[in-house]
């Protein structure tokens, strides 16, 4: 049984369905992209499924529990939590203190005093030395760090990550993707990601799924989507396919 | 970041208010700066619950004028029906006063400005209803309260004991867990549900306590003053004093707002003799200047002082070396 599972999910902003429809399955230990060009409704997509906004139609269960429709806070702590696409930390707490927020709502999966699971947390994502820091003062790779560790803090069994490598130079969006990788295989958290850098998409990915105008257009791994006549017709318009 | 006391700074703190209790005794106080000091006091504990609410959640309510009129009539029935004792009175009233403030839980939806102007509207309708009110109240002509002149001598102890633990409570609320989620809900709100923190639970029971303080304060305050009257107790100017004590002192500082409270008392309490007109002026002018180039109010003025100075040592000692 998959881990999150997302039926026939709708959300329309007035006359415009941003998600029409979307299914999709995430499976315990995966890595899922999700890819698309602009506006086919990926924010969105992570919006419902996180409670952000609440779903026009639809059902969205994390392993069998319905979780579709709840506030954001009560599905953080049932363990399925977010991160922000343009960064968004606390900014007159310290980056420790920013993940020590996170760290008190991890609704009985994780044991010990918040302030001391948050500086691991912190360790992990090699913020350490910073932990005393003001997140205006660090750079944006470090502040999508602190994004990471803030989210990693509530312990989450699915983390969805909103373009955490895009705006970041080479080497360091090398390291986030093994980072990304690293929060799999040693927190044991299944991982959605959306993300427009596609060699990180394709290294990491094991399943990808494509969405268009709020519709899954596309399911596969990723040498079978980016493939897809589809897709192609998606992202370089009808006939742009070879 | 805003709130590390130095060293020895609790040890300072404990010496103040044992100097504070001893006063009346050691300084034999005139019964005048007996009232102004256990108005100040009073005054302090409202002052830094309405902070809790408006400067750590970052909610500005301009209407808990309803929670201190709220515990000053019930605490003033209570005190009156001879049913309690008075310090049990006054404890009912503040736990009154904490129950009405949970009525704000539909406004706690709104945020800034809304909140704001929400929390006008039904202050002013609260005033109204409880002067009109006549047989709970006494209506316009209010109520006098049978005080013994013993109890009110000894309410300078019982107001400088709230002050002192309200405070106390202001720097452990800000120092802990709880003091980063609500600091996390002033900077994001979205944010902050995002990695759990229910921003309606949190508003909910910070509304709650700071409602049951400033209760609490307005039944020392009518026992004290031992007449109480609807308008002044539900007013918008007691509400507006609120929001000035902890915008002067430093709002969202945990203890600006008892630098607030004695300035405002002082500056109120001098002027309001011979220029009646003037204070309120000058409070206008002062929260302008405030807004406008402190806004940590007198903390911001000290701490910008203090660096100030330690940058001109620095130098000093840098020339001297040189």
């Amino acid at each position: 049984m998959s881990l999150l599972a997302v039926r026939a999910l709708s959300r329309s902003f007035g006359g415009l369905r941003a998600l029409d429809g979307v299914d999709l399955a995430l499976a315990e230990g995966e890595i899922l992209g999700v890819i698309g060009p602009n506006g086919a409704g990926k924010t969105t997509l992570f919006g419902v499924i996180a409670g952000s906004l609440p779903p026009s139609a639809g059902e969205v269960q994390l392993a069998g529990r319905h979780i579709g429709g709840m506030p954001a806070h009560r599905i953080v702590r049932a363990g399925v939590v977010r991160t922000h696409q343009i960064v968004r930390p606390f900014p007159h707490l310290t980056v420790l203190e920013n993940a020590t927020v996170a760290a008190l709502h991890a609704g009985g999966r994780a044991s010990g005093p918040a302030p001391s699971r948050a500086a691991e947390v912190l360790e992990f994502v090699g913020l350490a030395d910073r932990a005393d820091r003001l997140p205006g003062t660090l750079t944006l790779a470090a502040r999508k760090r602190v994004e990471l560790a803030r989210a990693l803090a509530t312990a989450p069994r699915v983390l969805l990550l909103d373009e955490v490598i895009a705006g970041l130079a080479p080497a360091e969006a090398h390291a986030l993707a093994a980072l990304i990788r690293r929060i799999r295989d040693e927190r044991g958290a299944s991982i959605i990601m959306i993300e427009h850098v596609m060699p990180a998409v394709m290294s990491l990915s094991d399943r990808v799924v494509v969405l268009d105008h709020g519709k899954r257009i596309a399911e596969g791994t990723p040498a079978e989507v980016v493939r897809d006549p589809q897709v192609l017709a998606a992202y370089l318009g009808p006939g742009g396919a070879p | 970041m805003i709130g590390r006391i130095p060293r020895g700074g609790a040890a300072g703190c404990a010496a103040a208010v044992a100097l504070l209790a001893a006063a009346p005794v050691v300084l034999d106080l005139t019964p005048y700066s007996h009232n102004l000091l256990t108005l100040a006091f009073l005054m302090i504990a409202g002052a830094l619950a309405w902070n809790w609410m408006g400067g750590y959640v970052g909610q500005v309510s301009f209407g808990h004028a309803i929670m201190f009129g709220i515990g000053g009539f019930v605490s003033a029935r209570l005190v009156l029906s001879g049913a309690l004792p008075a310090p049990l009175a006054w404890i009912a009233g503040g736990l009154v006063g904490g129950v009405a403030a949970l009525g704000a839980h539909p406004m706690l939806r709104l945020r800034g400005p809304y909140f704001s102007i929400a929390t006008i509207g039904v202050g002013e309708a609260a005033r109204l209803i409880f002067t009109y009110w006549e047989s709970f109240t006494g209506g316009s002509s209010g109520l006098s309260l049978p005080i013994d002149p013993i109890l009110k001598y000894q309410l300078y102890w019982w107001s400088l004991w709230l002050a002192a633990g309200v405070a106390a409570a202001s720097w452990l609320m800000r120092r802990s867990t709880l003091g980063l989620q609500l600091l996390a809900i002033k900077s994001d709100v979205e944010a902050a549900a995002d990695v759990g923190v229910s921003a309606t639970f949190y508003q909910d029971l910070v509304f709650c306590l700071s409602g049951a303080v400033v209760g609490l304060t307005g039944a020392l305050y009518a026992s004290y003053f031992a007449y109480i009257e609807p308008a002044d107790l539900f007013g918008f100017d007691r509400s507006i004093g609120f929001v000035l004590m902890a915008v002067i002192g430093g709002l969202g500082t945990p203890f600006g707002p008892i630098l607030g409270a004695v300035v405002f008392v002082l500056l109120r309490q001098s002027l309001l003799a011979t220029y009646p007109q003037l204070y309120l002026g000058l409070y206008g002018g002062l929260l302008i200047v405030i807004i406008l180039f402190e806004p940590l109010g007198l903390t911001g003025l000290g701490l910008r002082t203090a660096r100030l100075v330690r940058r001109l040592r620095a130098s000093r000692s840098a020339a001297r070396a040189a």
